[in-house]
C-alpha cells in the first residue's frame, strides 16, 4: 500500500495528484485513459473533501492507494463533514452546467465507488484496467 | 497554470497551459469577464498545453461560451488532449466546442 498524508489544502493538490497520476502507471496493462480517468476521479474527490468538506485548513487528509494485478483501489481519509456523493442526482449535460459534475466524474470513471461517514469519512473508489468506460 | 490573450480583429486567441482547477480558476476569470465585456465576436480556446482540468475549471470555459453565445459570439475550443479530453468527452463538450 502506498500512504500519504497531507495538509486539506488546495496547494497540495497538485503534489497529490502527481502521487496518483504515477501510481496508475505501476498497474499492469493499464493506459493512458486508465490513468486519465483515475486522475480526474480523484481530483473531483480531493475537492469535495478540501472545497467543500468544511475542514479546518490545518486538518490532514489521507491518501491510500492498493495496486493491484489489474487494479487500482484508492481511499480518500478525512475529518471534514461527511458527503456522500452517491445521492447527488447526476447533471442535466444538455444544459452545460458549470458546477455540480464532480460527483458525476468520479461515478462515471470509477468501477465501484463507497463511502462510509466517520471519524475519518473514508471515500473508496476502485477501477479495473481494461474495463473502460462503462 | 498560465494563459495568454492574443486579439486579432474581432477575433481572439486564448492560450491557456499548465493545470486549470478549482487551485487556479479565480486567476483566469477576470480574463473571461473582460472578453465578455468586450463582446469579442470569435474565440478560440487554445488547450493543446493543458495538462489537467477540474470540474472547476470546466465552468469557467462553459462559462465563457454561454455569456458569448448570448451575444452572438462564438467560441471554439480547439487541441484538447488526455486528461482534459477524457473529461470533455465524459461531459459531451467536445461535440459543444468542436469546429
Amino acid at each position: 500500500m502506498i500512504r500519504a498524508i497531507l495538509p486539506g489544502r488546495l496547494e497540495y493538490r497538485d503534489l497529490a495528484i502527481r502521487l496518483v497520476a504515477s501510481a496508475c502507471k505501476l498497474v499492469p496493462n493499464s493506459g493512458d485513459d486508465f490513468g486519465n480517468e483515475v486522475v480526474s476521479a480523484f481530483s473531483e474527490a480531493l475537492n469535495n473533501v478540501v472545497i467543500h468538506g468544511g475542514a479546518s485548513p490545518e486538518e490532514e487528509v489521507e491518501i491510500e492507494i492498493d495496486l493491484g494485478d489489474d487494479r487500482l483501489t484508492l481511499r480518500l481519509k478525512d475529518y471534514g463533514m461527511s458527503f456522500d456523493l452517491r445521492t447527488v442526482s447526476p447533471p442535466d449535460l444538455d444544459a452545460l452546467p458549470e458546477s455540480g459534475m464532480g460527483a458525476f466524474i468520479i461515478m462515471s470513471f470509477m468501477d465501484h465507488v463507497s463511502y462510509e461517514a466517520g471519524t475519518p469519512n473514508t471515500l473508496s473508489m476502485t477501477k479495473v484496467a481494461g474495463k473502460g468506460l462503462q | 497554470m498560465k494563459f495568454s490573450r492574443i486579439d486579432k480583429g474581432d477575433g481572439t486567441v486564448l492560450v491557456i497551459e499548465g493545470v486549470l482547477d478549482a487551485l487556479t480558476a479565480p486567476e483566469i476569470r477576470p480574463t473571461i469577464d473582460a472578453l465578455v465585456e468586450e463582446k469579442r465576436k470569435s474565440i478560440v480556446v487554445d488547450l493543446s498545453s493543458l495538462r489537467l482540468i477540474d470540474s472547476s475549471g470546466v465552468g469557467v470555459i462553459v462559462s465563457l461560451f454561454k455569456r458569448c453565445k448570448a451575444f452572438g459570439g462564438v467560441v471554439r475550443v480547439m487541441d484538447v488532449q488526455n486528461q482534459p479530453l477524457a473529461i470533455f468527452k465524459l461531459l459531451r463538450l467536445d461535440q459543444v466546442f468542436g469546429p
